[in-house]
């Protein structure tokens, strides 16, 4: 089995050896789905992780699986993991990905299960969770802030139009998401055959 | 009920959670609630509402937390593993099947427009728990207005804000400062 660490350029991609590969997918998104707690957390953490710090992805890929994910319906750590994964290592990454994912949730929950009382009576626990509340503000703005810089880079008006009438939606209709982003979809081919046949009139 | 049918209806429920649950965490919460209780009857509700405490409490995302320990109080470890394996199954194989699309179609102007739209989606569903969120934590109680808290709660968020945008440290030692902090803070009397 080789070792996980890549060297050089280094990443994922470099990393000897599917098994070793495999590992790290599943220690990575491990350690990430047992230390945050929200779907946004973690795609935060992940950000960190997989950009900052190991260097597997580019920012902009990143930002381009984030909207795949937010299309997805289910926990975005699991689709998440489920991409990340694949795009590294193919269906067996992803398979490695999503099982990290979803072991430490599993295995503390059937504790917890055991013992649910006297954790939930515990003042010192919710101060704390109110307290890491705060943190995950700050961090889904520094989110907003990375995907605000990706999306009006070629143009501000159209961008900044579709992230007003998707906040307005969530914030007043409570329908559901699929529709919105059923929606989105069709916006953005519509856009794109108009621009193509503006470009074409031009020609 | 045999224990076969018994967790073919976790199964299927979990299935219908796990296909609907748009929309992030929050949103999972009645689906859970509707299909549970309302539905199957599998639990009271006042189980239910220590289910939203323990989540909260709890690593990894809300549903995955809900299907383990709905299948748990249901049906023991059996239960808890079908539930979680069957919330995750459909929303996987949309993943995967949209990650297709993109990757065979990503250089086409269409998908280019489609997915920076739904990037634009993205980051309004994100700004959308970020507002829930802040306001929460600045007036926690309804019912009165504490003005030295609310100071405090935005003074901790831009603390916060500043050491993960421009110190660049990552996200999870900052949220525990902030837990450690609302802890010293409470001690205090804020």
């Amino acid at each position: 089995m080789s070792a996980a660490a890549g060297g050089g350029d280094g990443g994922l991609r470099s990393t000897k050896g599917l098994i070793g590969r495999l590992s790290a997918l599943f220690l990575a998104t491990f350690s990430i789905s047992a230390t945050a707690n929200s779907g946004y957390a973690i795609i935060a953490v992940m950000r960190d992780d997989f950009v900052n710090k190991r260097k597997w992805f580019t920012e902009e890929e990143m930002n381009d699986y984030i909207a795949i994910v937010q299309s997805c319906p289910g926990p975005m750590a699991v689709t998440s993991s489920m991409i990340v994964g694949y795009q590294s290592a193919g269906f067996l990454g992803s398979l490695a990905a999503v099982l990290g994912a979803i072991t430490p949730p599993f295995a503390v929950m059937v504790l917890v299960t055991v013992f649910y009382q006297a954790i939930v009576s515990n003042p010192f626990v919710t101060v704390f969770m109110q307290g890491m509340q705060m943190g995950v503000v700050a961090m889904l703005l520094d989110i907003c802030i990375g995907l605000f810089r990706d999306a009006t880079k070629k143009s501000l008006a159209y961008p900044l139009l579709i992230m007003i009438l998707s906040f307005l939606y969530v914030r007043l209709t409570g329908c559901s998401i699929m529709w919105l982003a059923i929606g989105c979809v069709v916006a953005g081919v519509v856009k794109a055959l108009l621009v193509g046949k503006k470009v074409e009139q031009n020609d | 009920m045999t224990d076969a049918t018994l967790l073919f209806r976790i199964f299927v429920a979990f299935l219908r959670v796990g296909a609907m649950a748009f929309g992030g965490a929050y949103a999972a919460i009645p689906l859970v609630e509707q299909e549970v209780v309302a539905e199957a009857g599998f639990m009271e509700y006042s189980e239910f509402a220590d289910l939203l405490a323990l989540d909260e409490i709890t690593p990894g995302p809300i549903l995955i937390n809900s299907a383990t320990f709905v299948g748990m109080r249901v049906a023991g470890l059996p239960g808890a593993v079908v539930a979680t394996l069957a919330c995750v199954l459909i929303p996987c194989t949309v993943a995967i099947t949209l990650l297709f699309l993109f990757r065979r179609f990503k250089e086409t102007p269409l998908v280019q427009s489609a997915v920076l739209t739904l990037k634009c989606m993205a980051l309004a569903l994100i700004a959308s728990t970020m507002v829930k969120l802040a306001m929460n934590a600045v007036k926690p109680d309804a019912a009165y207005t504490n003005v030295a808290h609310g100071v405090y709660a935005v003074a901790v968020m831009c603390i916060a804000f500043y050491l993960m945008h421009w110190k660049k440290l990552s996200p999870l030692p900052v949220m525990l400062g902030c837990g450690a902090m609302n802890v010293v803070a409470v001690m205090l009397g804020m």
